[in-house]
């Protein structure tokens, strides 16, 4: 028995071989087959369910149809890429050929690789990264938007419910792109070489984790025509409830996106844990590897919960129930708890790669080893166990169990212990080093001052008695940038620089890194080291309009964004033309010891003809002393 | 004595690199914490109730107690800084070691940092069972807050039935505040004096103040709560209790 997607043999009396269908499927059928399903589902929905009835907690027919079409465009998106196809063999007993997996790997197929459902993981790896930077360039528009809102006290020249959409928007758009930044782009296209594999455990699901966020991406976007997400981007409940169609939206982007991050989750710790290159024990993995492997893991069980809450949202919303409704017997607390359990390991989910991977480069750009290389594993050990019993210090001011507040304020301030063991690894390294200063190199320097500030300051907010004062204010609103932007993206920005030689075959252009560089760092201290103090002084976080003594404060923070958007621009000419037209670049431009820069540029389609055998760490840098 | 022998290695006091460091890091500590500690503190405005003095001056504290860990790292980092850097496209010679450890070193980061924050800890536990202690004073007057989009109302059931908008509070006199909402989530937030639980639909929630200076202060919700949370903000007039007295009455309440 053959089935329809069997390569058919070419019959004679056509000119050419036909196609198979998997050969088709790409990202137009996907976009295509998504927007018919959508529409499908949509007159579905409307034939099928009953028209709202009073007394019901159903607020309107709305939201059930805006959800079933967006679950008709998931399906029809997910098959027009070709997802189905794999499971659906199974189906009949049979699995993908030789062939046909060659094919799937993006064999000898130029650039239209990269716009199907291709399973080599630096395929994967250059996707992410031009998602990523798609993501936050709509991210850093609404972010402008906002601060120019903001350039003076009284209501700027967006509508509240305008503004209140961009906000939740700019928020839970940036958090899934810097949630991405590091473990999408370089955990895909730099962690298998890193650690010797020829491409990840599961490469299949690797193509389902990136095509899923695609999938996600229009769900979020379309919020803005349907009323928007009014709700910052926690989505707290009532509020949520009541917000329009929008707010559907967001929990169908979230449903998808977590369920990205559990399967990307899921295939990375697998990867990691059963292909390291013979030889490579736990204490020869380079630390980058640690890093990655802590922000996916702690992603497995903080996503699921995460999935769970916006479920219940969205079944409050079109089904009836009453999980977070008061008059229902529900509680909006319950929806906080679970958004924090997902929330706060969250944030550690954004940072510790960002750490790591300045980590990894901190012993190549002063030529001798990582001081410590234990301490730094503790840490992020520490941190990843830790973040996972705080997260109820982001509810102190709630009401919720005010007895609970002591231990969580304990939990939360023990953080601090493993996370200065990263301070010490990193200033360690830099100690007695010989400084080759790049701009990897000075985004180490910029990390330990952001992350110090950001650090610090998240010390006065894990107080509670500090946090009365605090709490919703604009000062935690900077606190929060200071860590996942300060420090995370620092980070992902030097992972940039640093293997784009590896990922694009050509040099990141030095002078255009180094512009970038100093806009966006002095921007982003202008701009938020101002924002502390007008949330000192009592600025709430989420307001369009603000009373008049916070006019400078507010005017410094928005010229300071100014520069980090110039700052961004450069850095994204920067990519595009050293991409098209830099340098070429050597096999190992850097001169260091990991795996990834043994492989020739271009990288080979399974990375290694032998795999290699590992006798010791990458960090041997530095002369023997005798 | 041999001619193979070593030279003797400077004691770790003599090196340069430490000394640079040592006096960098005086400098710095003393700037960071002064800077920190003032300028947050300043900016923190007047406080109109002990829980935002004590909170003002936990700030100050936390910053000096942090300002020798930021500053030791800034030092070495500004030492190394002003070291031999090396520019170009190709690595300069390796370092002249291969150190990978040090162990005292470590274990006194590893201390001093839990010391540290075993000292937050308890701070923060000990004024925490004060601000607890004070829900449940028997001498406290208490008003009802409720939320609703975009305003705020009082009730001052002590005095009867009196309703406001603004606030009005006698100066010195312990209050307790029964906070609840009718729509969605608010956040009740007296900035001056450091307060703040959120007003929750279907729930009370508590806190109390003693305001302890005469003036006007700012109410202002601290939960996003649609259209226009940020205009849902009002007034406290912290008045003496003969004013105090005066309004409830001009209110229709007993005083
Ligand atoms: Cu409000």
């Amino acid at each position: 028995m053959t089935t329809m997607m069997d390569r058919p043999a070419a019959t004679p009396g056509h000119s050419a071989p036909k196609k198979a269908l998997i050969e088709r499927l790409n990202i137009f059928t996907a976009f295509a087959l998504g927007i018919i399903g959508a529409i499908v589902f949509y007159y579905v929905a409307k034939a099928i369910l009953p028209a709202n009835t009073d007394g019901s907690y159903i607020k309107s027919n709305n939201d059930q149809y805006v959800i079933f079409s967006m679950i008709g465009w998931f399906i029809g998106f997910m098959t027009g890429i070709g997802a189905l196809i794999g499971p659906f063999r199974w189906l009949l007993g049979k699995d993908l050929n030789h062939d046909e997996n060659m094919f799937y790997a993006g064999k000898d197929q130029g650039v239209k690789r990269y716009f199907r459902y291709t399973t080599d993981h630096k395929v994967v790896g250059i996707q992410y990264l031009v998602l990523t930077m798609i993501i936050f360039f709509v991210g850093g528009v609404l972010a402008m938007l906002i601060r120019t809102n903001l350039g003076h006290a009284g209501g700027g020249w967006l509508q509240p419910q305008t503004y209140n959409a961009i906000v939740g928007t700019h928020g839970i758009i940036m958090i899934v792109g810097t949630i991405i930044m590091i473990t999408g782009p370089f955990g895909n296209f730099i962690m298998p070489i890193m650690i010797g594999a020829r491409d990840m455990a599961f490469p299949r699901l690797n193509a389902l984790s990136l095509w899923l966020i695609i999938a996600a991406v229009p769900c979020i976007l379309s919020s803005f025509f349907l009323g928007g997400i009014s709700t910052g981007w926690v989505a707290y409940n009532p509020l949520a409830s009541q917000a329009p169609a929008g707010m559907d939206g967001y929990i169908m982007f979230i449903c998808i996106f977590a369920l990205s991050t559990m399967v990307a989750g899921a295939n990375i710790t697998t990867t990691v844990i059963k292909m390291r290159a013979k030889g490579m024990t736990w204490n020869r993995t380079p630390i980058f590897i640690y890093g990655v492997v802590a922000s996916v893991a702690l992603a497995l069980p903080a996503f699921p919960v995460f999935f769970l809450s916006q479920v219940m949202s969205g079944m409050d919303r079109a089904a009836g129930s009453t999980f977070y409704n008061t008059m229902g017997g529900g509680s909006g607390w319950l929806y906080e708890n679970l958004f924090w359990i997902m929330g706060h390991p969250e944030v550690y989910v954004i940072l510790i790669p960002g750490v790591a991977a300045l980590m990894e480069m901190a012993p190549v750009f002063t030529r001798r080893p990582l001081f410590s290389f234990n301490l730094a594993i503790m840490g992020i050990a520490g941190i990843s166990g830790l973040s996972i019993l705080v997260w109820a210090h982001h509810m102190y001011t709630t009401g919720w169990a005010p007895l609970l507040n002591g231990p969580f304020m304990l939990t939360t301030e023990l953080i601090s212990i493993p996370t200065g063991l990263l301070f010490l690894v990193l200033i360690g390294t830099l100690w007695r080093g010989r400084l080759w200063m790049t701009m990897p190199t000075a985004s180490i320097y910029a990390l330990l001052w952001n992350f110090m500030i950001g650090g610090i300051t998240g010390i006065y907010l894990s107080d509670v008695p500090v946090d009365g004062a605090l709490h919703g204010s604009m000062y935690v609103t900077a606190h929060f940038h200071y860590t996942l932007m300060g420090a995370g993206l620092t980070g992902a920005l030097a992972s940039l620089v640093y293997w784009f030689p590896k990922m694009t075959g050509r040099m990141f252009d030095k002078t255009l890194s180094w512009i970038g560089f100093w806009f966006v760092q002095i921007g982003f201290n202008i701009a938020f080291i101002s924002m502390f103090f007008v949330g000192l002084a009592g600025q709430p976080r989420r307001v369009e309009a603000y009373a008049a003594m916070f006019s400078r404060g507010n005017m410094i923070t928005t010229g300071g964004a100014y520069l980090i958007m110039a700052g961004m621009l450069v850095l994204l000419y920067g990519v595009i033309s050293s991409w098209t037209g830099g340098v070429k670049a050597p096999m190992n431009p850097w001169f260091a010891k990991t795996l990834e820069w043994s492989v020739p540029n271009p990288v080979p389609l399974e990375n290694f003809d032998v795999l290699p055998v590992v006798t010791s760490d990458a960090y041997g840098y530095g002369k023997a002393q005798s | 004595m041999s001619d193979l022998e070593a030279p003797k290695r400077p004691s770790v006091f003599e090196r340069k690199d430490i000394k640079q460091t040592v006096y960098f890091w005086v400098v710095f500590t003393a700037i960071i914490g002064y800077a920190a500690a003032e300028l947050q503190a300043r900016s923190m405005g007047v406080s109109a109730s002990e829980t935002m003095s004590t909170t003002i001056h936990m700030m100050r504290v936390f910053t000096w107690v942090a300002a020798p860990i930021a500053g030791l790292v800034a030092a070495m980092a500004m030492t190394t800084l002003i070291s031999k850097i090396h520019f170009g496209d190709t690595p300069p010679e390796e370092a002249d070691h291969q150190i990978r450890n040090a162990t005292k070193l470590s274990a006194t980061w590893l201390i001093v940092s839990s010391v540290l924050c075993l000292f937050a800890v308890v701070w923060g536990t000990v004024v925490l069972q004060k601000d607890n202690a004070a829900l449940l004073n028997p001498q406290a007057m208490n008003v009802n807050v409720t939320g609703q989009q975009w305003a705020w109302n009082f009730d001052y059931i002590d005095n009867g039935t009196v309703r406001s908008q603004d606030l009005y509070l006698p100066v010195n006199k312990p209050v307790v505040f029964h906070i609840t909402s009718k729509d969605v989530i608010h956040g009740f937030w007296i900035v001056q004096m450091g307060i703040k639980v959120d007003a929750n639909p279907g729930y009370t929630t508590e806190t109390s103040a003693t305001p302890n200076k005469i003036g006007i202060y700012d109410l202002r919700c601290a939960e996003l709560c649609g259209l226009y949370h940020a205009f849902m903000q009002t007034k406290v007039h912290v008045v003496s209790q003969a004013d105090y007295d005066a309004w409830i009455k001009s209110q229709g309440g007993q005083a």
